[in-house]
């Protein structure tokens, strides 16, 4: 469904009339939040979180329920009102305005389809509300109907719609209405594991072809690393670190990022001392239970300074003339991979994925090699 | 898992056999239900018909042979079809104050998180809690021509004379409005629960007020409530008798006043067995007239 789009009445419709200045559907704004705080009732579910969007970029909020994501996402749509700090849409400030008068698209966990309206009727009701004149309403729904390829569903009502067809449904009524933002709060947690997987894709591209700067909200990381632009994990409350995806994995701010996405390594140790740079990252040596581990970071950080070097399984390979030995304690295959606990020097546990062609049993000694420029330290 | 297993099951085609023994044991389920309703709804009911087709007679309930003459009397007369006329009005005016006042507690009542949700539900329900004739008496109490409600009026200085607050059309309508509500509210309750919150929201995000959403969303998904809630309350408030006698006095008659004095008090049996045909009818129209005009309200939430 999702692999090949047709070409959209959208970019039809851009090309065929020369008479706008400037694409219709381009909605690329900067959306910027400051120094939000929300409290229910004795508890902060948000403390003083920043974050700004660049034009027509898809930023996800990932964290775990409860980590305050939905509830800044409900800020930013006006369903809910924070106790400090302010949401401006390029530059103006929105903190105050209901959300009628806030000129976003939302698409909603359970789609939230009026169930008494037609398709066609559900993507008009925005239009409606906007005095949209009759022939420009019907060409627009057309076009959206066209770019989420409904167009023969346009009669039917919700109940008669399957579930990744209701999401384009509820998707096609919030582009419909032209918003300066799109806002998406887990629209794909209700559908089965295969249609989440193409929905992914179809709501990627389609974000790119529109232009549109979105916000998604999610606790599916995997979800968060293909769609976005740049992801925000969020942790009790907080923005714990907000960068593109391979950075959100490849090098966590904080120990509870590392433990959050994927699973980690961590290893604890002190900076031995600084070694020749190479690449745009400084190069540490740092003295661990394991020995002398190679690691990366952003700036030279002083010797004698306790850190944790985060190295994901997939990054550490068994390698005959690896420098730490260690023993399998099991080994668990899992299909594409096969992973191994290994019990290593000092008491530290590795864990070590690998092909399932280098399987190892457990109860066997082997050396390991860390894959150069994987160990990342993060100053405790 | 379960779930498609089951809907494979569902499309496979039957053996005809076993199929046939699934509608007999279906029978069996529903022939206590069956049982009931005939012995105490169709056989009373086919009594009063057929007495109703029957001539008055002195001595007993009914005299022999048929006629017809009771239903052209119950039609012909003026004053019945008055009556009538009364009876379906006050229907006509209950039903939608009930509507009007019960709404926004039902909105309420579905929406609430309190935990006090519980105690409202109670004192929703505390009119039915009291028996009719006790609950008549407490308006008698409120709205007689020295009552409470006239004294403080008088008393605060807003009138000068006391207002005729009953044995009229006022206090009956106040009397049924009071005890009709539960009925508006519990059908209401249940719709408005069953709405997605979300779609309000859904609704505010594309642009629509606090006003239009309620008038183009919660409205019409609160459709089946609202036919559910109306036809209860106008169906029960053309068959209410009690209030209409304690608080109606002289001048409201109403169907059922008329035709209880025909059955108890001039022993008129077939005659009122006739006038509560008549009454009967007329309300099987009006609601069946009224699912017919709103049918189009109803199209999608099925």
């Amino acid at each position: 469904m999702s692999a090949v789009l047709p070409a959209s009445g959208l970019a039809a419709t851009r090309e065929g009339d020369s008479t706008l200045a400037r694409p219709r559907s381009r909605r690329m704004t900067r959306l910027a939040i400051e120094g939000l705080r929300k409290d229910f009732g004795g508890s902060t579910a948000i403390h003083a979180l920043d974050l700004a969007t660049r034009e027509g970029e898809f930023i996800s909020l990932l964290g775990p329920s409860g980590c305050g994501k939905t509830t800044t996402l409900r800020c930013v749509a006006g369903f809910e009102f924070p106790d400090q700090g302010r949401v401006y849409i390029d530059g103006e400030d929105i903190t105050a305005l209901p959300p009628e008068r806030r000129d976003i698209g939302m698409v909603f966990q359970n789609y939230a389809l009026f169930p008494h309206l037609t398709v066609r009727r559900n993507l008009a009701f925005g239009l409606e509300m906007r005095g949209v004149p009759k022939e420009q309403m019907a060409r627009r729904i057309d076009e959206v109907l066209a770019m989420v390829q409904l167009t023969a569903l346009a009669e039917r009502y919700p109940r008669q719609l399957s579930g990744g067809q209701q999401q384009r449904v509820a998707l096609a009524r919030a582009l419909v209405i032209e918003p300066r933002l799109l806002l998406l709060d887990e629209p794909l947690a209700n559908l089965d594991a295969v249609l989440r997987e193409d929905m992914r894709v179809f709501i990627r591209e389609l974000q790119q072809r529109v232009g549109i700067t979105t916000l998604y909200v999610t606790h599916d990381q995997a979800e968060a690393m293909v769609m976005s632009d740049r992801v925000a994990v969020m942790l009790g409350g907080r923005l714990q670190q907000f960068d593109v995806p391979e950075a959100i994995y490849l090098r966590p701010r904080s120990v509870d990022v590392a433990r959050f996405i994927g699973r980690s390594n961590l290893i604890e140790g002190r900076v031995h001392e600084l070694l020749p740079p190479t690449g745009v990252r400084v190069r540490h040596a740092v003295q661990t239970a394991l020995g002398m581990v190679e690691g990366e970071y952003d700036d030279a950080l002083a010797p004698g300074r306790t850190v944790q070097i985060a190295i994901r399984p997939e990054a550490i390979h068994f390698d005959a003339g690896g420098p730490y030995q260690g023993a399998v304690k099991a080994s668990y295959f899992l299909g594409s991979t096969v992973e191994h606990t290994v019990e290593c020097a000092g008491g530290q546990t590795l864990l070590v994925q690998t092909a399932p062609g280098q399987r190892r049993a457990a109860g066997t000694q082997g050396a390991l090699a860390f894959e150069a420029g994987h160990a990342w330290i993060i100053p405790s | 898992m379960d779930h498609s297993v089951m809907s494979v099951a569902d499309t496979l085609p039957l053996p005809r056999a076993s199929r046939r023994a699934a509608g007999r044991s279906a029978f069996w389920l529903i022939a206590p239900a069956l049982v009931l309703i005939g012995v105490f709804l169709v056989l009373p009911y086919m009594n009063i018909v057929l007495m109703s087709l029957r001539p008055p007679a002195v001595g007993a309930p009914y005299g022999g042979g048929f006629t017809v003459a009771n239903y052209a009397h119950a039609l012909g007369d003026s004053y019945l079809l008055g009556v009538l006329a009364d009876t379906l009005l006050l229907g006509f005016i209950v039903t939608p104050i009930c509507l009007i006042l019960g709404y926004p507690v039902a909105y309420q009542l579905a929406r609430t998180r309190s935990r006090w949700g519980g105690l409202l539900y109670v004192l929703v329900l505390s009119p039915l809690l009291v028996g009719v004739v006790v609950r008549s008496f407490g308006w008698l109490i409120l709205l007689s021509g020295n009552g409470v409600v006239n004294r403080l009026l008088l008393d605060l200085g807003w009138i000068h004379t006391g207002l005729q607050l009953m044995n009229n059309r006022v206090g009956v309508t106040i009397a049924l409005v009071h005890v009709f509500l539960p009925f508006m509210i519990l059908p209401l309750v249940g719709v408005i629960q069953s709405i997605d919150p979300s779609v309000e929201s859904a609704a505010r995000s594309l642009g629509a007020s606090r006003l239009r959403t309620f008038l183009r969303v919660v409205l019409p998904l609160s459709w089946p409530g609202i036919q559910a809630g109306t036809v209860l309350v106008f169906v029960l408030t053309l068959s209410a008798y009690v209030t209409p006698v304690m608080l109606g006095g002289a001048q409201v008659k109403t169907m059922s006043v008329l035709v209880v004095q025909n059955l108890i008090d001039n022993f008129q049996w077939p005659a009122g067995a006739a006038q509560a045909l008549v009454l009967t009818a007329c309300g099987m129209a009006v609601v069946a007239l009224y699912a017919r005009l709103t049918r189009r309200l109803s199209k999608g939430l099925a």
